[in-house]
């Protein structure tokens, strides 16, 4: 097992006044379990505001839970750790984002951006051992290695994503967390990064945690599936089994919202889900999908169900409960 | 009865880099109540298509005719043209949340459109835009009214700029990428409202999109765009059951299918160019899986088979001319 969280919350406090007195909390996310074991890929789903970002920024400790316990190859990092340790984490967990025009320095050259990370953690002794190991990740994803001193400007959308992963790989990782790292690229070039994505994976061995909100890519990366909706996890499981035998309403909703890709048989004229997501400030006593739920019944509105089911599919619906 | 007709249409901009090539000589009819999908990436010129027809492209250089009914309206002047934009043709925009002044009530701004476009006093205005905001399903609309656009979720807000769009009964709606910022459930209430409208006001829609998904389920007519052209023009069955165009074959192969799960999911190679430097011949062939001698040195023909165009040198014959 490389990472472990049990039982994360995440709260945020939210400020209104002169005094900026804490008037209420935004729970971004409920009671979240997750292992990530060796060369797995967890894919994470849900629609925006249900947590799903959050859950990745507190796995690459960019975010500290508000409680609950995160173990690191069975070291408790919950909390405060020392500085070898907190080293040790970050050489070993590497993070993608979404929007790779944001997300690399435009005054820094390729070989400065993927360089960075080589330098924080002094692996290489020479100036030129590093330019060649820079050159030869540049190849792993599909650059050229001519590019070395051109500025993130010069490339496409793709190409820089290409450059984010490389940084990301650059100190042989065993989690990368991909914070939807295809929605901001165009379709011809999405296929090309998630193939890249994949084989990695497969040459160095390591593991992903695949945040994202289209469920057919998410489906296509992943082995185990979580699905998210307003902070709490609704389901989660084997992909596979999710994806042919989904149990929660909302779980299903999702699948049926994307649209068929067939003029002949079309579908979207027929859903009959209404609403949005409430307010994550204020959300209802019961089950969070309650207020939108086609098929609640009175207890779904007073009281929140467990997530219960075995290692390959658990869900939270009392539909589900024999 | 054609609505709109848009022939040989350019849109070029200059810049320090040479001249962007955005829309290069387009040419598609809008019919009445037809939804027409524009498809295609980014860069593609879809959405400058879409600006040039409403007259909001400053600063470039134009060519070719824009007919809406029997108006040229690339000779309007400003002011004339003031008065179709927004009354006869309206657009609707992709980011709800950046299209409203945050500074003013959506009932302000919705009550601004009405009282710039329709002889009507403020209180009959305000009924009309509440009764327009029922019509696409805002709840508690006397309420929201009054609200502010920050106070709405993102699809909320696409609704009422629907609901704006359609106040003046215009008789094309220009969307542009009216989903793409929306949550799947979302979109998918926005795309039944669009089909809904549709089929009440009887307006034609012009939707782009790079979504084919999106063009299945709402589409009747599908141009698809590459670096500035159309390259491929079909009714939205044939599209989907025969695409010509290898590109538009390509498209519809970049859907991520269950069935890959597994395998390395089919690409276009490469990226779309850039608008300064497009390719000679078929700007498409560096791409093209099925690329020949001929594609890089000529530009293809518009090549009509039954009721589709195509323009790619696969289709061409000599006998025909």
């Amino acid at each position: 097992m490389i990472l472990s969280l049990k039982g994360i919350k995440k709260y945020f406090p939210v400020r209104s006044g002169v005094f900026l007195q804490i008037i209420g909390w935004i729970k971004a996310l409920e009671e979240t379990d997750l292992d990530i074991g060796e060369n797995q890929t967890i894919g994470v789903v849900g629609e925006s505001g249900c947590g799903k970002t959050t859950l990745g920024k507190i796995v690459a400790r960019i975010l500290q839970p508000t409680s609950g316990k995160i173990t690191f190859e069975g070291i408790d990092i919950s909390r405060k750790i020392p500085k070898e340790i907190e080293k040790k984490f970050r050489k070993n967990v590497q993070m993608i984002f979404q929007d790779p025009f944001n997300s690399l320095d435009p005054r820094m050259t390729i070989s400065e951006i993927i360089g960075e990370p080589l330098e924080a953690h002094e692996i290489f002794s020479s100036k030129k051992e590093q330019e060649d190991y820079i050159k030869d990740l540049l190849g792993k994803v599909g650059l050229s290695s001519d590019y070395l001193s051109r500025y993130p400007h010069e490339f496409s959308g793709g190409q820089r994503q290409r450059i984010a992963i490389a940084r990301a790989i650059s100190l042989n990782p065993k989690l990368v967390v991909c914070d939807e790292p295809t929605s901001a690229l165009d379709v011809s070039v999405q296929s090309q990064i998630i193939n890249l994505l994949t084989r990695i994976r497969e040459e160095l061995r390591i593991s992903y945690l695949f945040i994202s909100h289209n469920l057919d890519v998410v489906y296509h990366m992943s082995d185990k599936l979580i699905v998210m909706y307003l902070g709490n996890t609704v389901e989660c499981g084997d992909a596979n089994e999710i994806f042919d035998n989904p149990l929660h309403p909302y779980t299903r909703v999702l699948m049926s919202s994307a649209p068929s890709w067939d003029p002949e048989n079309r579908k979207l004229h027929k859903i009959t889900l209404t609403g949005e997501p409430p307010n994550p400030m204020n959300p209802p006593p019961g089950c969070p999908f309650s207020t939108r739920c086609t098929l609640k019944i009175e207890r779904c509105e007073k009281e929140k169900p467990k997530l219960i089911g075995d290692e390959k599919h658990k869900v939270a619906c009392f539909l589900s409960e024999v | 009865m054609t609505i709109l007709s848009v022939r040989n249409l350019k849109t070029y901009f200059k810049t320090f880099e040479g001249v962007v090539k955005a829309v290069d000589g387009i040419s598609f009819d809008l019919k009445e109540s037809e939804i027409l999908a524009l498809v295609g990436e980014s860069g593609c010129g879809k959405s400058i298509t879409a600006l040039t027809i409403m007259g909001l492209v400053k600063n470039a250089i134009f060519e070719g005719s824009i007919k809406y009914k029997d108006m040229e309206l690339t000779k309007l002047s400003n002011e004339e043209y003031r008065k179709i934009r927004g009354k006869k043709i309206s657009m609707i925009f992709q980011e709800p949340m950046a299209s409203f002044d945050p500074l003013y009530t959506v009932g302000q701004q919705m009550v601004e459109a009405t009282l710039t476009h329709l002889e009507v006093n403020e209180k009959e205005a305000r009924k009309i835009c509440i009764n327009m905001l029922k019509k696409v399903h805002i709840p508690l609309a006397e309420k929201r009214f009054d609200e502010y656009p920050h106070q709405m979720s993102g699809g909320m807000l696409q609704r009422i700029m629907i609901a704006m769009a359609l106040l003046t009964n215009p008789d094309i709606i220009i969307a542009d990428e009216p989903t793409t910022a929306l949550d799947v459930t979302i979109q998918a209430q926005v795309l039944k409202l669009f089909k809904e409208l549709q089929e009440t006001f009887k307006t034609s829609v012009i939707f782009i999109t790079h979504d084919l998904g999106v063009v299945a389920e709402l589409a009747d007519k599908v141009h698809v765009m590459y670096a500035g052209k159309i390259v491929e023009k079909a009714r939205v069955f044939d599209l989907f059951r025969n695409p010509l165009h290898p590109y538009t074959e390509a498209l519809l192969q970049s859907r991520v299918k269950k069935e890959y799960k597994g395998r390395p999911l089919p690409y276009i190679p490469g990226t779309v160019p850039a608008a300064t430097k497009f390719p000679t011949g078929c700007r498409f062939h560096p791409r093209c899986s099925k690329v020949m001698p001929i594609c890089s040195e000529k530009e293809p023909p518009e090549i009509l088979i039954d009721n589709s165009s195509v323009s790619c040198w696969l289709y061409f014959r000599s006998d025909e001319k």
